[in-house]
């Protein structure tokens, strides 16, 4: 979605279709009704105001989701997430990505219930939940996540991949346990 | 040519849509011949799509998405809490309001409004149409990207119907294609939403176009009326008939899919 440099009235025309999305990833950062929605509206109070900064031919989406993230990670809620932010992050970025797809983990997140893939999702650190609700949920590009995480594309791609990787796991290994690798690390 | 293993890796860009051009059409020459790499594919598309569901969990509360509203005009916040006018969703009718501003009392617009959230929920969300087009665009494509597109492989709808009895819990009736421009190649169960559907899929010059039949159970998010999404390179018709729904969906012109739409529900 790219827009020209305007008033507040589209701001309102491109803001306001985001709104849904927005408050759904909000909730899931910060897990608290009252949380999401005191993030949701400071997220649009910011964005209104800087507006004029919107590069006019740049994504508005990503835009709004990185003003989103970024309000959240200076948050309280966000500073404790990010202080104990997972130290497995190079660990994983210099594992092999690649991933046999037919293996029974891959069908166990194929096949898993909306409330196990629910409570896995809640389950991942916090890092690899929103990338993956960015990829898959919002269907973003994956330069759009980049630009919404602030990170190179190659790290998003890893993410992505350790992302789902860590829900196939979770989700296979439901009845011997969690994995210890896919922990919540923020709690 | 590249192998196997080099595949592999692009496995995840290719389903997440972001395999350069000239690799997308290698990749799908590849899984044409490589049943390994097309069941990665589909195992995946299928876990994304999952996880697309389970990742729409939260939905706001009116109070916010009029503050919101309030918010992202300009108004005044104070102001915007203190009259929380709008209590269906903004951007369904935004434009209604505006139309309607200044020629009606305030009461009339709220008697508006009362019939509107009546009606809100079937006007409502565009975006769930969205994620249902999405979602029947996913089993098209998995279909067509799997070793066996289908599983009774049959131009004559006279064996193709049989094979469905005992395989779905409802029955349904194929039109006669002769003299249309349309060929059946076959039919397997497909699963929307847990539930059981007829999945045929239909040849229309080189355009392949699949059809979902499944009951009408209320509990399926479905787009009401029939949609045509600009978004996608997809077009989907969709309609209630004789308790089951159809949906329509393929890559060909909106007047085509439109077509075999016409043809189907004129058989019933």
């Amino acid at each position: 979605m790219t827009a020209e440099k305007g008033t507040g009235g589209d701001f309102e025309q491109l803001a306001m279709p985001l709104f849904d999305s927005l408050y759904n990833f909000a909730r899931w950062l910060t897990r608290d009704q009252s949380e999401a929605e005191d993030l949701v509206q400071e997220t649009f109070a910011k964005a209104l105001r800087g507006f004029s900064s919107f590069t006019p031919g740049t994504d508005f989406r990503a835009w709004m989701f990185r003003i989103l993230r970024n309000t959240f990670l200076t948050s309280r809620t966000g500073l404790r997430a990010k202080l104990t932010q997972s130290l497995e992050e190079d660990e994983a970025e210099g594992e092999a990505v690649a991933v046999t797809w037919e293996t029974p983990e891959s069908f166990a997140l194929a096949s898993a219930t909306r409330d196990a893939l629910q409570a896995a999702l809640d389950q991942l650190p916090a890092e690899y939940r929103e990338v993956v609700l960015l990829c898959d949920v919002e269907e973003m590009k994956y330069k759009d996540i980049a630009e919404v995480l602030s990170i190179p594309i190659g790290t998003v791609m890893s993410r992505i991949a350790r992302a789902r990787k860590l829900l196939r796991q979770s989700l296979a290994g439901e009845r011997t346990g969690m994995p210890a690798s896919a922990r919540r690390l923020d709690e | 040519m590249m192998n196997c293993t080099e595949w592999r890796d692009r496995i995840e860009a290719y389903v997440d849509a972001e395999l350069p051009p000239s690799e997308m059409a290698a990749f799908r020459a590849h899984i044409e011949q490589c049943t390994a790499c097309a069941a990665s594919a589909l195992a995946l598309m299928q876990s994304k799509q999952a996880i697309r569901r389970a990742g729409n969990r939260y939905t706001a509360s009116a109070e916010l998405r009029a503050r919101i509203s309030s918010l992202a005009k300009g108004q005044d916040l104070a102001e915007a809490k203190a009259e929380p006018a709008y209590v269906v969703p903004e951007r369904h009718w935004a434009g209604i309001e505006r139309l309607f501003s200044g020629m009606w009392p305030r009461w009339a617009m709220a008697a508006v409004a009362l019939l509107l959230i009546a009606g809100g929920l079937f006007l409502g969300n565009r975006r769930q149409e969205s994620k249902t087009l999405a979602e029947f665009a996913d089993l098209h494509v998995a279909a067509l990207a799997s070793a066996n597109p289908v599983e009774v492989i049959s131009t004559d709808r006279h064996t193709v119907k049989p094979w469905f009895q005992g395989r779905i819990p409802f029955t349904f009736d194929l039109p006669e294609l002769q003299g249309s421009p349309f060929a059946l190649l076959g039919g397997r169960v497909a699963y929307f939403q847990q539930e059981p559907a007829a999945h045929l899929i239909f040849r229309y010059q080189r355009h392949l176009i699949s059809v979902f039949i499944f009951r009408d159970a209320s509990q399926i998010a479905l787009p009401t009326s029939s949609i045509a999404e600009q978004t996608s390179s997809f077009r989907l018709r969709a309609w209630t008939q004789g308790g089951l729904r159809y949906v329509v969906i393929g890559d060909a012109s909106a007047g085509t899919i439109q077509q075999l739409a016409d043809l189907l529900r004129s058989t019933q």
